[in-house]
């Protein structure tokens, strides 16, 4: 055996590598089950594609059958209900485990120098899934997933000039139909291996700059660190195990719980369902799309704009936060900022599911109010951040030297 | 205990203290979210929430009623097959469910068919759109496509005006006109919102002039004429064949057709999650061993 290993290693260093970048790779001891959602992500990102291959197998892209062969993948394909059961939650988990990540490298400043980069392929992740999750919704060519499309499609009508010749050719004829289909199954199925890609980049900037750490300090005493296995081996799969029981609850006990009804109506061009609502991990973006619709005719570009800058701006946030510290355990201004950030992203995400004409106190309070004042907030944590740490307004609590 | 684990017990206390404080706020505002539900979002449905049904086949150790979903099949076959599709499920099938290849082969001869043929309508869809302005639904998936589920088909099939219900309409209309107490009275019987008696007024003019009034569809209104009587099908089981209970019978069945795998999904998801809790057990163990050493 080491003997074959030996003749490897001197063509391939397979050993060295591993020793360097997971063995023996030094990792803060002090990370905390946050730092679980990392490797959750990966985990569930093989889960979607490797349920999405198998699926890929018996699924058919074609307007007059796409319903009734997602049905027979259901009904007829051994383990089918699995697969699919599992790839429609899954992606809801995504997101969940996603958000999370992305909260805890907001809260503990893992976005900070030197980690931009990091950061970067992060959020473009981020941006790929969405597509990837918004496409695959479509596939199953239900009311929503028709009329998802179609309503999504539409915003890049907004687009100046070519807007309207843009979106003819992303449906490739004059409404959402067969084309559509076919094109977003085919993008559907690339867009994965595209972020799986961007994981390895994301994961060779990880390695480059270390992990980041609840005190969000830079380590200097060897003390601090610890060999990435056993410990953090052992830590991520136990996180696997709970993670999986989770899933599980929902794949085999609720596996509808995350799917909206009508999508189990077959597609129908000719009748508007009552109330589309996206896939919950859109509806804060929706919700702020529709915040801005006091501009009149520049309403729906303002809105599309609003949005894309909502996912847009977290680009930018390493050059915003100027404070010192890195992690908010030590700032005590910034963190009260981002507790209001989380509950602001909740609450839009409520707003984003009513319909745009609902109120609240019988009347009294329209939510298109509420969702204005939430992207207000949104947008706000950006700017207050900026704000008190450029300004020096807030005072940092004593940080430690070491772990 | 001695001084470091005092001190780690200390930290362990502070950082649970933490997290409750943020859950608490998150808590807060998810309760004040549920507290405030839009009005406007209820009142444009306009029918009322079909009430929950002690449904046999729910739940982690939920099961189908055998005898229930016969009597269920032969419903759906014998009456909703009149009119809808429940083109996802063959004759064939129906034998999953206890019937004997005779019994199969006399239902889908019964309605013209083999059992190698998919349930689907003796009612052809251009004749059904004459004579309803649209084409009945399928219903291989009626009980995952609509909010309520199982309830709301429930609902649909026993919410319709009774005789009495319309009585009442007629006794309420008689002076053209609806007062206070009236709109209460029919507000309850027809759980109709009571806070519009202008509105309420011309659903009982329709109610009365023989329109088909649900309580349970939004808006009140629509095609299907009432498709279940007390004894529309004869059962052989000895069972009592009311409205009720056919309406129970067929919405099991429906429930079945609309996910044959569900029995299945369920007793696999037991073992899985089972050996997942022990399997996430021993890792907690070996985590816990391994990461002694580090302080
Ligand atoms: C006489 C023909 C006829 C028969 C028999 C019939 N239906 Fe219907 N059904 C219709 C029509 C027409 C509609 C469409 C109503 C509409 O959308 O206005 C409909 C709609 C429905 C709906 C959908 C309601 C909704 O929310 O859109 C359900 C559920 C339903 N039927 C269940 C049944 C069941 C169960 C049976 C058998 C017990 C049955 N129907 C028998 C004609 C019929
Ligand atoms: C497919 C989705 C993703 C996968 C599979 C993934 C995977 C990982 C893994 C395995 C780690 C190391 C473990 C950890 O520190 O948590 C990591 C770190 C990190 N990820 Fe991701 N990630 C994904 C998406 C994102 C997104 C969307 C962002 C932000 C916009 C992001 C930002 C970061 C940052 C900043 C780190 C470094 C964390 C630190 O050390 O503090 N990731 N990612």
């Amino acid at each position: 055996m080491s003997k074959i290993m030996e003749w490897v290693d001197a063509r391939l260093p397979v050993t060295e590598l591993l020793k360097s970048q997971a063995t023996e790779y030094p990792t803060p001891k002090n990370l905390n089950y946050w730092w679980n959602f990392g490797s959750l992500a990966l985990l569930v990102l093989i889960i979607m594609i490797a349920t999405g291959l198998f699926l890929a197998m018996h699924y058919k892209a074609d307007a007059n059958q796409s319903f009734d062969v997602v049905e027979h993948i259901m009904r007829d394909v051994n383990y089918g209900w699995l697969l699919r059961y599992a790839h429609a939650n899954g992606a809801s988990f995504f997101f969940m485990v996603v958000y999370v990540h992305i909260l805890r490298g907001m809260y503990y400043g893992s976005y900070r120098q030197p980690r931009e980069i990091l950061w970067w392929f992060g959020i473009i992740i981020f941006f790929m899934m969405m597509g990837t999750a918004f496409m695959g919704y479509v596939l199953p060519w239900g009311q929503m997933s028709y009329w998802g499309a179609a309503v999504i499609t539409n915003l890049m009508s907004a687009i100046p000039v070519i807007g309207e010749d843009l979106v003819v050719w992303i449906w490739g004829g004059f409404s959402v139909g067969d084309p559509t289909l076919n094109r977003f199954f085919a993008l559907h199925f690339l867009l994965p291996l595209v972020i799986f890609g961007v994981v390895i980049l994301h994961l060779w900037a990880l390695h480059a700059v270390h992990s980041n750490n609840p005190d969000g300090i830079d380590l200097h005493d060897a003390k601090d660190s610890i060999p990435f296995h056993p410990y953090y081996t052992i830590k991520d799969f136990y996180g696997y195990g709970i993670f999986m029981i989770i899933f599980c609850i929902f794949v085999f006990y609720a596996p509808n719980f995350f799917l909206e009804p009508d999508n189990y109506i077959p597609a129908n061009p000719m009748q508007t369902p009552a109330h589309i609502v996206p896939e919950w991990y859109f509806l804060p973006f929706y919700a702020i799309l529709r915040s801005i619709d006091f501009l009149g005719s520049f309403s729906k570009l303002a809105g599309v704009l609003a949005m894309v800058g909502a996912i847009m701006i977290l680009f930018v946030l390493p050059f915003l936060d100027r404070s010192p510290v890195r992690s908010f355990r030590y700032r005590p201004l910034s963190k009260q900022l981002f507790w209001i950030f989380v509950v602001d992203c909740i609450v839009l995400g409520w707003v984003g599911y009513n319909p745009a004409d609902a109120t609240i106190f019988n009347g009294a309070l329209p939510l298109i109010i509420i969702g204005r004042t939430c992207t207000a907030i949104y947008f706000g944590y950006f700017f207050l951040l900026w704000a008190i740490t450029a300004l020096d307004i807030e005072k940092h609590q004593p940080v430690p030297k070491s772990i | 205990m001695n001084c470091q684990e005092v001190i780690k017990f200390r930290s362990v206390v502070k950082r649970v203290s933490r997290m409750v404080r943020s859950a608490a706020v998150l808590l807060v505002a998810a309760a004040s979210l549920t507290a405030a539900v839009p009005g406007d979002a209820q009142a444009s449905s306009g029918a009322a929430v079909p009430p929950k049904q002690p449904w046999s086949f729910l739940g982690v150790f939920g099961q189908f009623d055998q005898a229930a979903l016969k009597r269920g099949a032969q419903v759906a076959v014998q009456s909703c097959l009149t009119c809808h599709s429940i083109k996802y499920i063959k004759f064939d099938q129906l034998r999953q469910l206890g019937f004997s290849e005779l019994e199969v082969k006399a239902m889908a001869e019964g309605t013209g068919r083999t059992k190698k043929d998919p349930l689907t309508s003796s009612m052809d869809p251009t004749a059904a759109k004459e004579s309803f302005g649209v084409v009945p639904p399928d219903l291989s998936l009626i009980t995952k496509a609509r909010k309520g589920y199982e309830d709301y088909v429930y609902g649909i099939l026993v919410g319709y005006a009774s005789d009495s219900d319309l009585a009442l309409a007629n006794r309420v209309m008689a002076d053209g006109k609806i007062g206070a107490e009236e709109a209460k009275e029919v507000a309850s019987a027809l759980l109709l919102d009571g806070h519009y008696p202008d509105k309420m007024a011309e659903t009982l003019k329709r109610m009365i002039g023989g329109e088909n009034f649900n309580r349970y569809f939004p808006g009140n209104f629509f095609a299907m004429p009432q498709p279940l009587m007390d004894g529309a099908v004869a059962y052989t089981d000895g069972t009592e064949n009311s409205k009720v209970q056919l309406a129970r019978d067929v919405v099991t069945f429906l429930a079945w057709a609309a996910e044959p795998t569900q029995m299945e999904r369920k007793s696999l998801g037991i073992k899985v999650i089972l050996y997942l809790v022990v399997l996430t057990i021993m890792l907690y163990a070996v985590k816990r061993r391994i990461w002694a050493k580090v302080h």
